[in-house]
């Protein structure tokens, strides 16, 4: 039972990261259109902007995760400018083949920038684990789990509460209606692209002190993001939330009673029967932001 | 206040609009008839800048607008309430809230909705969408088929709202199937076939015209 409480908790911890970055990329699908090849490309640049920030500008650790999640928003907005916009009204295949373009060419800027070679992180939290009761974690991993549902709570926020959350949830439902409203579809894209981006970001620069980081590390992370985006349906944010905790969980099951080796298969057999038997998400009561 | 000159457009290959004139005058009920598929709804489309000219051009009070974003047509003062309706789906909470704050606007449409709990029925949901049309304060109303659909009592409170809008002093560009009711009430009509206008005048000589008798009045 402790053992099983456990591994509760490590896959809430793993699964938080993953609910911010299928967050971002369920956003992205549902209102832009857009499948986002490279948003494990942003999850990257958030580490290593990190690492950045920490190693070369010697900041305070904190700032480089503001550092990190800002690089994102830029980056991604600077994307959906130049790459997205002209293409807005092509179709899906289109830009999706743009975005693969930008994953290749991110990642290996990323390889020429930083060179192969694995870094690590440092952090300011102590090392010796808190014990809670019968569960012991990691000061570092508790700081994870508790900056990733800040960020999922003020993402809910923004969408549920806001007049720019209901300006992309109408958005989502009938672009052309949403324009006749007087919704300026342009500025919606921007800010989509760039708040999901700045969510991989930060998932990225949450997740990089915890492991290593290295240019490839994008990969799996997009994987992952894939998996909840489809547990969740797309364009479904509390979808997204909870299909991105139920695979945190799955994954530490799987790890620990299974073997370690089976943690990436634990996402794929989900994947698969989520696929079989329910096509559109584990929550789809109809598809929808929000 | 509104001219269409030679307008072109149309989605991807297909042309829509192959040179379309037509003028509206402040204060005026224009309605535009034409069999499904002629292309009412992309004339208005093309106004409300949904959908790009490829060629000719509107001006919308003297100046040119066909290259503005929908929002800055908007901002200009023409609304559009769009063919179906198109409600934005959502919670009940956010819908009354909606009905609300379109009573404020057209004290009409409150009578007939405090009545409303939850879902909304066809004709509620089209008085929504007109009324929510109005909360921009337009100057110009494009109205796509707002009788679509609806119940026979309904349609009569539909086109009573229409005049008392028109009344207010909103100009008012409507297209409609329902080709009798809609020359009855307006000043002028277009007939629009395969995507370029085939006659205009007067709604009372429509009425009366042999060709429009025989292909939109069923007789
Ligand atoms: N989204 C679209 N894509 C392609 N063709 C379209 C689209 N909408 C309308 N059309 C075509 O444009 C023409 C005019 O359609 P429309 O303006 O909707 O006519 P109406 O409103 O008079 O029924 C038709 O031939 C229709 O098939
Ligand atoms: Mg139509």
């Amino acid at each position: 039972m402790e053992e099983f409480l456990q591994h509760i908790l490590n896959g809430l911890i793993l699964g938080g990261t993953y609910a911010l970055l299928g967050i971002g990329l369920t956003l992205i699908f549902g209102i832009m259109n857009v499948v986002n090849f490279a948003h494990g490309e942003f999850y990257t640049l958030g580490a290593y902007t990190t690492f950045l920030f920490l190693a070369l500008l010697e900041t305070n650790f904190f700032l480089a995760l503001l550092g990190a999640v800002a690089s994102g928003i830029l980056l991604g907005a600077i994307c959906e400018r130049l790459l997205l916009r002209p293409l807005l009204g092509e179709s899906i295949d289109t830009t999706m083949l743009v975005m693969i373009g930008v994953w290749i060419a991110m990642q290996n800027a990323e390889l020429t920038l930083w060179g192969g070679v694995a870094k690590s992180i440092d952090h300011p939290f102590p090392q010796p684990p808190l014990t809670l009761g019968p569960l012991s974690v990691a000061p570092l991993r508790l700081f994870v789990l508790g900056a990733a549902v800040l960020l999922i709570a003020g993402s809910h926020l923004l969408i549920h509460r806001t007049r720019l959350g209901r300006a992309m949830r109408a958005t989502f439902q009938d672009r052309e209606t949403a324009a006749l409203m007087g919704v300026d579809i342009h500025r919606i894209h921007t800010v989509t692209f760039a708040f999901g981006s700045g969510l991989a970001a930060g998932a990225g620069a949450l997740l990089g002190p915890v492991f290593v980081v290295y240019p490839a590390m994008g990969d799996p992370a997009a994987l992952k993001a894939f998996v909840v985006v489809i547990l969740g349906g797309l364009g479904n944010f509390a979808g997204a939330t909870l299909g991105g905790l139920i695979l945190g969980i799955a994954e530490e099951l799987g790890a620990g009673y299974i073997s370690s080796g089976y943690r990436d298969a634990v996402g794929f057999a989900i994947i698969i029967l989520v696929l079989l038997l329910r096509p559109s998400g584990l929550f789809a009561r109809a598809e929808r932001v929000g | 206040m509104l001219s269409l000159e030679g307008l072109r457009a149309g989605y991807g290959r297909v042309e829509a609009l192959k040179g379309v004139s037509l003028d509206v005058r402040p204060g005026e009920l224009v309605t535009l008839i034409g069999a499904n598929g002629a292309g009412k709804t992309s004339t208005l489309k093309a106004i409300s800048g949904l959908l790009r000219a490829s060629g000719g051009r509107i001006l919308f009070e003297g100046a040119e607008i066909h290259r503005l974003t929908p929002r800055e047509i908007l901002r200009r003062g023409i609304a559009h309430c769009p063919e179906g309706r198109r409600i934005f789906r959502t919670d009940a909470r956010a819908i009354r809230e909606d009905l609300e704050r379109v009573c404020t606007y057209f004290p009409i449409l409150a009578e007939r909705l405090r009545q409303v709990a939850g879902t909304l029925s066809g004709g509620e949901q089209q008085m929504l969408a007109i009324g929510r049309a109005l909360m921009a304060r337009p100057r110009l109303l494009l109205l796509d088929e707002p009788s679509l659909g609806l119940a026979p009592a309904l349609i009569e409170t539909t086109f009573r709202i229409i005049r008392e809008i028109r009344q207010r002093g909103v100009t008012v560009l409507m297209v409609e199937q329902n080709a009798y009711v809609a020359l009855r009430m307006a000043d002028r009509g277009y007939v629009m076939e395969t995507g370029e206008i085939a006659l205009e005048g007067p709604a009372g000589d429509l009425i009366e015209n042999a060709h429009v008798k025989r292909a939109y009045l069923g007789g």
